[in-house]
């Protein structure tokens, strides 16, 4: 968390500066199969973020010491585009995206049925195009709705969402102002129809009292979330729709 | 399976999705029991047959199973075996055993070489998913006139239509020799007019397999080539 | 991951070729349909995303203040890359950046720096201080065959809507970046034999060599790159250069026509 004190996030009508409540996530969009090349695609837009992922796959895992005898591999690469940001990303990896690619392929093989196909791989490609705070928690979305959309096997689909604090505040979804200068972030990936959580991750300062609140707000924009989720997929299927991406 | 989209019943289920108690009834694939639920882990339509709960997937991937009839594409050759991709997680393999022809140690690709199209059955497909394939067997044999396409795996019944009705109507008005693979691969050898009609019904599986209007769409097609 | 070549699709073909036919049923000269938006990237100062079939790239424009190269003490600069990460494909694999993603950044870069459409003079802020520096950075995200041309409208047209942040910079008020022409590009690639317009991703799988034409507005040549494994002759060129001049015409329009 980038600090907090002299930035005023909160108006005196207790409305957040882009006029959300506390509890209120911004508006989300999620789309299956938009790329014509992948085995299984999703765009999700949320807030300003926008995430796209491709699914390839399963396929034979190469080089040969990364199969795994019992078992399929999650390979995600998790990537935010040169554009995506106000100040332009050398292409590339870098420990911030190794990190989150790893986190992130744990929690999906947490859903999927991996060992169903002992010995390959499968690819999950999130390209971030748009960052505004989340960007991690869009891509585990639209990871979800890919694999899905891919025909893979899952026991649930599985939701990004965070909740975080600004002025002493707990409040749902951060954006980028909030993000950069709140007091903590909570993102988590959480399996809609179990409420289990597959990832997780925090930064900053917390009271057990305000975790469980953003606990209680994840869950809640989870739900939420996942119903748009379940409607893109099935719109795709029930008709022919271009998607934007 | 083909059916299903178009019975009364049309319930388009997500991963997760619950789909009914699991007492008194078997969940078939693209389910599983959790806790007293069947539920869904694949994007489908879900289908119930004998007590037996399974969903229809929209998308899946080929995963071979013996007795199989493939098209696979030689993807390299050595001394005494072939690896062919046939569409799946992993390629298969045909050792020079199985061949249709007797080869000497080291002239395998005499016969078949790298990019070349083979019709085989799948004979063997191991815990480890190491898939061995045949090509002994009546019409098994390297594919050498014609065109390959591929389609998506859950597109082979509209394909095939009832007990092959619609292949066999299609290779009737086509006429030309087609061949669906179990793997998703379709061959299909005639002249050129009649290869392009059968083009024209392989892009519109790929575009509308899915959709409730494909046999209508498929009939039209039909139709209009009979009157042409 | 080198794509395996399937015999019966180059027998396929020649066997069109041999009838004037394309695969898909298209003419030796038609393209894909082209659905080209701007301004679709929040975060990038001039954006374009190219839908060419099936073939989906995105471009973002973005700017840096920068000192000069020593010996162009009062010029800015100008970068376009591309980026063939495996979200693109089946066959594009992670690691550094391949041979192929640099030749079409490459490619692109020349057809846009040779037309001249940016005045490198025009991006000086203070002489031997401080230049802007422009970059295109270019995203396949679906390849079907043509990314090329689909790459080179992206970028153009993403240039061509760029708003240069000045007030961000401390230089000024935000304006629109001057860019006099609009230079497009045309590929060509040998199916069955002979060459054809936009090939798609099986025409390219089982083509050969291919001939990318970037033309400016005056239809002059800024930029040709022959690649891949195959000779072409003069008569060919003369006449794939023939089309090019049409349709590098019919790409520019489409682009200016989103201007704002």
């Amino acid at each position: 968390m980038g600090g907090y004190g002299d930035v005023k996030l909160l108006r005196d009508d207790g409305l957040r500066l882009d006029g959300r409540k506390v509890d209120e996530m911004r508006e989300v969009k999620v789309e299956a199969g938009i790329l014509p090349a992948a085995d299984g695609s999703a765009w999700v837009k949320h807030g300003l973020n926008v995430a796209v992922c491709a699914v390839y796959g399963p396929m034979e895992a190469h080089p040969r010491k990364i199969q795994r005898q019992d078992r399929a591999v999650i390979d995600v690469r998790y990537n935010m585009a040169p554009f995506s940001t106000s100040d332009r990303i050398r292409p590339g990896y870098n420990r911030r995206s190794r990190e989150i690619s790893k986190v992130t392929a744990e929690a999906l093989e947490s859903v999927v049925l991996v060992e169903r196909y002992p010995r390959s791989k499968i690819r999950v490609e999130i390209e971030i195009l748009a960052a505004e705070a989340g960007t991690r928690c869009v891509g585990i979305t639209a990871a979800a709705v890919a694999l899905a959309d891919a025909g893979i096997p899952m026991r649930d689909l599985i939701v990004g969402v965070a909740s975080g604090k600004i002025e002493d505040t707990v409040v749902l979804d951060l954006d980028k102002a909030e993000d950069n200068y709140g007091q903590a972030d909570l993102p988590m990936g959480i399996l809609p129809t179990t409420g289990e959580i597959a990832f997780l991750q925090m930064d900053g300062d917390l009271s057990v009292e305000e975790y469980n609140t953003c606990m209680e707000y994840n869950l809640k924009a989870a739900r939420e979330i996942h119903e748009l989720m379940v409607d893109a997929l099935k719109r795709r299927y029930n008709e022919k729709n271009g998607g934007e991406a | 399976m083909s059916g299903a989209k178009e019975g009364a019943e049309l319930r388009l289920v997500t991963p997760g999705e619950a789909i009914g108690a699991s007492s008194g009834v078997r969940a078939g694939t693209g389910t599983l029991i959790m806790g007293d639920n069947i539920i869904a882990t694949k994007v489908g339509w879900v289908k119930e047959n004998n007590g037996v709960t399974s969903v229809d997937p929209i998308h899946s991937a080929y995963m071979p199973r013996s007795g199989d009839l493939v098209i696979g594409i030689v993807e390299s050759v050595r001394n005494n075996l072939w690896f062919a991709d046939v569409n799946g997680p992993f390629n298969g393999l045909l050792p020079m055993s199985l061949a249709p022809w007797k080869v000497e140690f080291g002239a395998a690709r005499q016969h078949m070489d790298i990019g070349d199209i083979m019709l085989a059955r799948v004979q063997e497909v191991d815990e480890a998913h190491n898939i061995v394939l045949t090509m002994k067997g009546v019409g098994l044999r390297r594919l050498k006139e014609g065109i390959m396409s591929e389609i998506s795996m859950n597109h082979i019944s509209r394909l095939r239509g009832d007990a092959d009705s619609t292949l066999r109507e299609l290779k009737e008005v086509s006429d030309c020799r087609i061949i669906v693979g179990e793997n998703g691969r379709v061959w299909v050898d005639g002249d050129s007019d009649g290869i392009a009609f059968m083009r024209t019904v392989i892009d519109l599986v790929r575009n509308e397999g899915h959709m409730a209007t494909f046999s209508a769409s498929l009939g039209a097609l039909i139709e209009d080539r009979r009157n042409a | 991951m080198v794509e395996l070549v399937p015999s019966l699709l180059r027998q396929e073909l020649a066997a069109l070729a041999a009838n004037d036919e394309r695969i898909d049923g298209r003419g030796r000269w038609d393209s894909r349909d082209i659905k080209l938006e701007t301004n679709c990237l929040y975060n990038a100062e001039g954006s374009a995303k190219v839908t060419w079939g099936d073939t989906i790239i995105y471009a973002g424009v973005k700017f840096e203040i920068r000192t000069p190269w020593p010996d162009r003490p009062a010029q800015g600069s100008l970068m376009c890359g591309a980026e063939l990460r495996p979200v693109a494909g089946r066959k594009y694999e992670p690691g550094p950046p391949s041979p192929q993603s640099i030749e079409l950044g490459r490619v692109v870069d020349r057809g846009i720096r040779e037309s001249g459409c940016i005045d490198m003079d025009s991006l000086c802020i203070i002489p031997g201080e401080k230049v802007l520096g422009v970059m295109i950075d270019i995203h396949v995200l679906s390849d079907k065959g043509n990314i090329f041309d689909a790459c080179a409208l992206g970028a153009i047209a993403a240039l061509r809507t760029a708003i240069v942040p000045a007030e961000r910079f401390d230089i000024g008020e935000d304006y629109p970046l001057a860019v006099s022409m609009t230079p497009t590009m045309c590929s060509f690639t040998r199916v069955g034999g002979r060459f054809v317009l936009d090939a798609n991703d099986e025409e390219e799988l089982g083509g050969d060599e291919r001939i990318h034409i970037t033309l400016g507005d005056e239809g002059h040549l800024h930029s040709l790159q022959k690649g891949l494994k195959g000779t072409f002759t003069p008569a060919e060129f003369d006449e794939i250069l023939g089309i090019a001049q049409q349709r590098c015409a019919e790409l520019a329009n489409l682009v200016n026509s989103k201007e704002a």
